[in-house]
């Protein structure tokens, strides 16, 4: 276990937002290590600082103090533009509103990212059958989001979060916008993907049945982050 | 209290200042050029009109003569044989102080109670003047002696008792300022420079004529009338002096007609904006709509919320316009001024006079535009049900379903406006209304075309800039509800840039070829104004090198139906190929016109009197109204519809007038045009100054009054450019508004700042690539139409239409410099979108 | 002879005032003075001597003097013994001394204003009209063979083929259209028609009169038409004068007596109320023998008084004495209200006359002209 390499290291990272005069803490010395492959659940009310912690995590916000390393590459110091080449190559994210880009259909939503790495149109066309058959949705490759349930929205951007085998996968809520039967169905397959392809994950969310996919549970509570006392 | 429905959408607008801004600027910048455009047209109207009245004074009816004017003797007849008292005589004419041009009136002071006050209501006490007690007697006595307007006295530095030059046909005169009067209602009387009836005809070298007699006749009384009538001998008339303010007046209506045309363009571009404003504010507020509709707002109340909003809009917009264009008219005003007296007759104005119906047209153009406008969007919003009024993509949809609605609608537009043209004969009117209604017609008809352009694009650009490009072009399509309407301000305004500039260059071709053929002669010299010296004439014509010589005059005649010019010429029959002959053959043409009653009309004269070679037509004459025949029409582009050409011998027939005003030199081979250019003016010199140059040199000049009077159409093509820039601008801030999340998902998934600016840009790029690609068959027909419709019903001109590949590429060139110019904010404010704005909920 | 200078302040009255009418700084009698009181151009000519007249000549123009004027006043009666005055006069005033060369023919030095008036004694009513022109283009000028001074369609002209006069003139209200006939010779006012004006030799004129006209012709007032007869008086005179400082105004009589003989009058009053000694006159008999009068030879006494609407009171009946011809005449105005309008306000009117010559009664009619009595 401790030779394993950790695929996320967060040391003392602090975030404050200002709203006009107060200052608000959200996140307040925050010490994370998540193995590689691990699936890791972050619990909190919401405001609790979950999509912070995420979007610290993935490059997307910096922290005000501390230090985050991810996929073994040290964020702290990145440059925003250092930020995006590390998150587009290194994180996939799953948002509970999906977030497609509605003027590209299923398969090019998922090629974007692939173009994005410069993955040659060949090989992303391979990728792209192989990740949507793995979703199960090879039969509407050509559809427009627009056309598509929340579900199946969902599971495109499962695809697309997945397509260039980021070392992490940051789900914020993924299943908040889903019934409860496609939520589970949602749940099992992020499960199996990630199980089987090895991808480390960090899934921010404020339902225990979620977190109970999980291999070990986190509840963030007034800017600390605390091991899960259990419901 | 404000409902707390209108606070919650009002604090939209008021979060999003940069919109509400650039809405405002765009209805305000339409409005502008409408108030200004009127501000100038009746400005300058109301100052012609004005000083008109005020130099009429109080006389009904003027006694008109020839060419030269009114033989004096018949005023002293009028008077001494007829007992005729409420007459004054009037010579009147132009002349230069340093540079500056102004009119003289020469009176008689002894006869000017019974007319005018303003010409006795002088003051010599001005500045340490001379004694007051003799202003009558030095005016009447001093040969040179003026009095003018305070305000005229102001601008030329003069004081009371100055001793000044002046250029008077030809001529340096002496003249001194005797005492200054009133400036008149509005600065009438500007410019104006009142002298002795005796000083006047020196000067203007009128000897023995008046250029009219001012005639007060009380209303009604038809018997002093038909007494004045039956006193006057053939060749002179009593005209009503209102009537020939008016036909003077109306000579320039075409042009102000054109000019509030081209403003109406501009606010049909703005309208797009409006449009494109509304419907934004209301596609971004769909929520908050589908929230107020889901807790019970109903249809009505929410259409009335959006219309009240919007003309709110409007109202403020259309205040910020009027002021601008207040402003902007005064600009105008000068240029407009410029063309007026360049081309028509001379009008004096000081200062734009802002009357409350010019502001009330900008303030219902202003409101009515933005409630035209709202209400296609407010109605759809209304439509919505509360549920769906939150999904985006519904919209698309709807809008993507209405497409072929308007896209057939904008068909039947063009097509009624090809019927109008077909079917409304002469009308100028009908005409810019068949324009509008193409334009408005091709507008409709522009989505559908970008949206298969666009998607028909997607392919090529995939392969070309991979999934951010398919993305930036399918961003077009998809998103063809709000790209559309940008893109058709846009192209309507590059289409009226295509079509205004090929119809300038078509008609600058025309006439520099016209020039090229007219012009025959090696040299032209003529008089200033007026007249030239007969010694001088003489004296030009036995210049060693000048082999023969052509003369011209251009004489005005006119009746009750108005001013007709006659061109007069005698020229050497070689020089007959320079005059074009469209319907005649020019062997049988020219011997009836050297020496038969015969005349040549001009294009526009036979369009606009509709006659032709074998009619006949009536001129005032010499010897009363005569019937001259028709020999042909002749090809000109002369701004006088009314330009008839008559030979020399048969004007010397019936016209008491041997006056000339210009020459034509035709030289011996060997000589140089410039060495007999040198050697007239310095003949010229101390005799009487005249306009001495070459052909080449006559060319340049005309083409450059020609240029000069399309200075104002460029302006007016620029302001709704950039009413366009704005419609682009508010669109795709409005646009990147819109897709903040999407843009920020994208941030997320790893593109760059530069990769989402990038590919905003070129997704305006390719908005503006679009639009002048669609403007360019639109401002062909444009051009088209303005060419073959409007300048032939304004003016009768028949213009060649040519096309030069240049204006197309350069405009479209500039469609897309625009839309890019106007896409660098946007995109700028995309690639800094927050990516953490994609975590948060919708 | 006074009344003759009046009559040049009413021309240049209505060339000044009448036309520059707006400033408000200046008051109108101040710029009379102005006018009036600067001395005039050198180069005109003056009268200092006694000149050779010569007729019809001398009924010509005088253009190298500054003013001149052409004067005809007359009682008429129409058929039904309905009594009528009329004035008719032109005045002619050069502006400068020389005229500039010019091309226009309207370039002129000469200015002509005329007024006319008439008086009707049984309507107790007085009409004025007045017309002003420059002297050029043949609307206003005057001539001496044949005899023509017109002023546009106002006319006193010679009569082809006959030795009378025709003198038209009409306006709006009233229209003249007669026949003149000397009665007499012209008779030379002052010293062989040298008239001194004041002490100052410089203040002089030439002056002559044709003292009885029988006159004929028509008369319109309003839209009537009145055939008349009766007798008229032709004053003529031109000078370069200007007004003396202490003169304020003058009584001026033109009577004509049923016995053949004429009285010309004047008094020049001075400001401190006393008549200047340069006053005079000329008595005509019946053959047309002519007396000089000076001031010591006329008695005038104002009988009664008249004050007009407008304010200003004028003397309105007078005894006239004349020891040195037995005349004593009683002159009495045809109406009170002769008073005119035109830019400077004076009287002028048609009078009776009653009296004795010789000690035997004698009657007659005339005109008179009063000024400086208007409160302006």
């Amino acid at each position: 276990m401790v030779s394993e390499p950790l695929a996320i290291q967060a040391r003392g990272v602090c975030r404050r937002f200002h709203e006009g005069e107060r200052e608000h803490i959200v996140l307040d010395g925050i010490d994370l290590d998540v193995h590689r492959g691990e699936t890791v659940a972050l619990r909190g009310r919401s405001g609790s600082g979950k999509s912070t912690l995420l979007n610290i995590i993935g490059g997307i916000d910096a922290p005000d103090a501390g230090t985050v390393s991810a996929a073994g590459i040290d964020l702290t110091g990145l440059a925003e533009r250092g930020r995006t080449l590390f998150r587009r190559e290194h994180i996939g994210f799953v948002y509970q509103a999906f977030n497609l880009v509605p003027t590209l259909n299923v398969a090019d939503n998922v090629r974007l990212v692939l173009e994005l790495n410069n993955v040659n149109s060949v090989k992303a066309s391979e990728r792209i059958n192989e990740l949507l058959d793995a979703v199960g949705l090879a039969d509407r490759a050509g559809s427009f989001p627009d056309m598509l349930s929340g579900g199946e929205q969902q599971r495109v951007a499962i695809a697309r979060a997945l397509c260039h085998k980021p070392a992490v996968l940051l789900a914020d809520e993924p299943t908040g916008n889903l019934d409860d039967a496609t939520a589970d169905a949602m749940l099992a397959l992020i499960d199996q993907l990630v199980r089987t392809r090895g991808h480390t994950m960090l899934i921010a969310t404020h339902s225990m049945h979620v977190a109970s996919h999980c291999d070990r549970v986190l509840e963030l509570h007034n800017g600390q982050l605390e091991a899960s006392t259990g419901r | 209290m404000i409902p707390v429905t209108y606070r919650a959408s009002f604090s939209y607008l008021l979060r999003h200042p940069w919109q509400l801004a650039l809405a405002l600027l765009g209805i305000g910048i339409g409005v502008a050029v409408i108030v200004a455009v009127d501000i100038a047209n009746a400005s300058a109207r109301k100052a012609f009109l004005l000083s008109m009245d005020t130099i009429t004074g109080k006389a009904t009816h003027q006694v008109i003569g020839g060419p030269r004017g009114v033989r004096e003797d018949v005023y002293t007849k009028l008077r001494v044989n007829h007992g005729v008292r409420a007459i004054a005589p009037v010579v009147e004419g132009t002349i230069t102080i340093d540079g500056m041009t102004l009119s003289v009136l020469g009176i008689d002071l002894f006869a000017e109670r019974e007319i005018r006050d303003f010409t006795g209501e002088a003051h010599t006490r001005d500045a340490g003047a001379s004694d007051r007690s003799t202003f009558f007697a030095d005016f009447f006595l001093t040969p040179g002696a003026v009095t003018t307007s305070k305000q005229t006295a102001e601008d030329l530095g003069l004081i009371v008792g100055d001793v000044f030059e002046l250029l008077a046909d030809g001529k340096t005169r002496r003249a001194e300022l005797l005492a200054v009067f009133p400036d008149g209602g509005n600065n009438a009387l500007y410019r104006l420079l009142v002298t002795d009836i005796a000083t006047a005809q020196e000067w203007l070298g009128r000897a023995g004529w008046l250029t009219r007699v001012d005639v007060r006749i009380d209303h009604n009384d038809e018997a002093t009338l038909s007494a004045l009538e039956a006193a006057l001998p053939d060749g002179a008339q009593v005209l009503s002096a209102a009537g020939r303010t008016r036909s003077t007046s109306e000579m320039s209506k075409a042009f102000m007609t054109n000019l509030t045309a081209m403003s109406l363009l501009a606010l049909l571009v703005g309208l797009f904006l409006i449009f494109n404003s509304v419907n934004f504010s209301v596609l971004q507020r769909r929520a908050l709509i589908g929230v107020l509709r889901a807790l019970g707002l109903t249809r009505r109340q929410l259409l009335a919320m959006i219309l009240i909003e919007a003309a709110l809009l409007g109202l403020v917009a259309a205040i910020l316009g009027v002021a601008l264009g207040i402003m902007l008219g005064e600009q105008l005003l000068h240029l407009v001024a410029r063309t007026i007296n360049d081309l028509y007759f001379r009008v004096n104005v000081t200062g734009v006079g802002v009357d409350a119906f010019s502001v009330a047209k900008g303030l219902v153009a202003g409101v009515g535009a933005a409630l035209l406008a709202a209400a296609l969007p407010a109605i759809e919003a209304t439509a919505y049900q509360p549920r769906l009024a939150m999904m985006r993509s519904a919209l698309e949809r709807r809008a993507r379903r209405a497409l072929p609605t308007v896209t057939l609608t904008g068909i039947g537009l063009m097509i009624a406006a090809v019927v109008l043209i077909v079917f409304s004969g002469k009308d100028l009117v009908a005409g810019l209304t068949a324009v509008f209604l193409m334009i408005l017609g091709f507008a409709l008809c522009v989505p559908l075309v970008v949206r298969f352009a666009a998607i028909g694009m997607a392919p090529a650009a995939a392969a070309l800039g991979g999934t951010t490009a398919r993305m930036a072009v399918a961003g077009i399509a998809s998103g063809i509800a709000r790209t559309g309407i940008a893109i058709v301000a846009l192209a309507v305004a590059v289409s009226a840039t295509i079509g205004v500039s090929i119809m300038v260059d078509s008609f600058r071709g025309s006439v520099g070829e016209w020039l090229e053929q007219t012009l025959q002669a090696d040299v032209y010299a003529g008089a200033q104004r007026g007249a030239m010296d007969p010694a001088l004439v003489a004296a030009i014509s036995d210049l060693d090198g000048v082999e023969a010589v052509s003369t011209r005059k251009r004489a005005w005649v006119e009746d009750a139906n108005g001013q007709t010019q006659l061109r007069v010429f005698e020229m050497p029959r070689a020089s007959y190929a320079g005059t074009e002959i469209l319907d005649a053959d020019p062997a049988a043409v020219w011997p009836a016109w050297e020496s038969a009653d015969a005349v040549l009309v001009s294009e526009p004269y036979s369009f606009q009197h509709g006659v032709g070679a074998g009619d006949s037509i009536v001129l005032p004459t010499g010897g009363g109204p005569r019937e001259f025949s028709v020999a042909a029409t002749f090809q000109s582009y002369d701004i006088n519809a009314s330009g008839i050409m008559m030979s020399r011998a048969t004007y010397l027939r019936h016209y008491d007038d041997d006056t000339i005003d210009s020459l034509g030199l035709y030289l011996h081979n060997e000589v140089s045009a410039n060495e007999i250019v040198e050697q007239v003016e310095a003949l010229s010199n101390d005799w009487q100054a005249l306009y001495v140059t070459s052909r080449a040199g006559l060319r340049q000049e005309s083409m450059r009054i020609f240029d000069r009077t399309f200075v104002i159409t460029n302006v007016l093509y620029w302001l709704t450019l950039g009413v366009a820039f704005i419609g682009i601008l508010s669109a795709m801030l409005a646009l990147q508004l819109e897709r903040a999340r999407e843009s920020a998902t994208l941030r997320a998934l790893g593109m760059t700042r530069t990769q989402v600016g990038g590919m905003i840009t070129a997704q305006t790029g390719i908005i503006g690539l679009l639009s002048g690609l669609a403007a360019v068959p639109l401002g062909i027909v444009m051009a088209w139409v303005l060419i073959k419709v409007i300048n032939r019903r304004a003016f009768g001109w028949q213009i060649d239409m040519s096309i030069a590949p240049d204006i197309l590429l350069v405009s479209v060139a500039f469609a897309m410099g625009v839309a890019l110019l106007a896409g660098i904010y946007p995109a700028y404010r995309a690639g800094r979108s927050q990516p953490a704005i994609a975590m948060r909920e919708e | 002879m006074a009344g003759t200078r009046f009559r040049m302040i009413a021309l240049l009255a209505v060339l000044i005032v009448g036309q520059v009418h707006s400033d408000e700084t200046a008051e109108p009698p101040s710029q009379l003075a102005d006018l009036l009181g600067s001395a005039a151009d050198a180069r005109f000519a003056r009268a200092l001597e006694p000149r050779a007249f010569a007729f019809p000549d001398d009924h010509g123009p005088h253009p190298a003097f500054r003013n001149e004027w052409w004067y005809v006043t007359g009682n008429l009666d129409d058929e039904a013994g309905r009594r009528f005055g009329f004035e008719l006069t032109i005045f002619r005033f050069s502006l400068a001394p020389t005229v500039p060369a010019s091309s226009s023919a309207w370039r002129t030095n000469q200015a002509y204003v005329a007024h006319l008036a008439v008086t009707d004694a049984e309507d107790d009513s007085f009409y004025v009209a007045q017309r002003y022109s420059r002297g050029a283009v043949g609307l206003a000028g005057a001539q001496a063979a044949p005899l023509r001074v017109w002023i546009n369609d106002w006319e006193i002209a010679a009569q082809a083929g006959t030795e009378a006069w025709r003198l038209r003139a009409s306006d709006d209200a009233i229209a003249v259209d007669l026949e003149l006939t000397a009665l007499k010779p012209p008779v030379l006012n002052g010293i062989d028609g040298l008239s001194q004006k004041s002490a100052d030799p410089e203040n002089a004129s030439y002056y002559y009169s044709i003292t009885r006209m029988q006159t004929e012709g028509q008369l319109r007032i309003g839209e009537r038409d009145y055939t008349v007869s009766g007798l008229s008086w032709l004053d003529r005179e031109w000078s370069t004068s200007a007004l003396a400082a202490d003169q304020v105004g003058w009584d001026w009589f033109a009577l004509q007596l049923a016995d053949g003989s004429e009285l010309m009058l004047y008094g020049l009053r001075l400001k401190d109320g006393a008549w200047d000694p340069a006053s005079a006159g000329s008595f005509v008999d019946a053959h047309g023998a002519a007396s000089h009068l000076t001031a010591s030879d006329a008695e005038i006494t104002v009988l009664d008084n008249w004050t007009s609407p407008e304010g200003g009171v004028y003397p309105s009946r007078w005894l006239l004495r004349i020891p040195r011809f037995d005349l004593e005449l009683t002159v009495t105005p045809v109406i009170s209200d002769q008073e005119l309008f035109t830019t400077v306000r004076y009287w002028e009117g048609a009078v009776d006359v009653e009296g004795k010559r010789d000690q035997l009664p004698v009657e007659g009619r005339g005109y008179v002209e009063l000024t400086g009595y208007s409160s302006e």
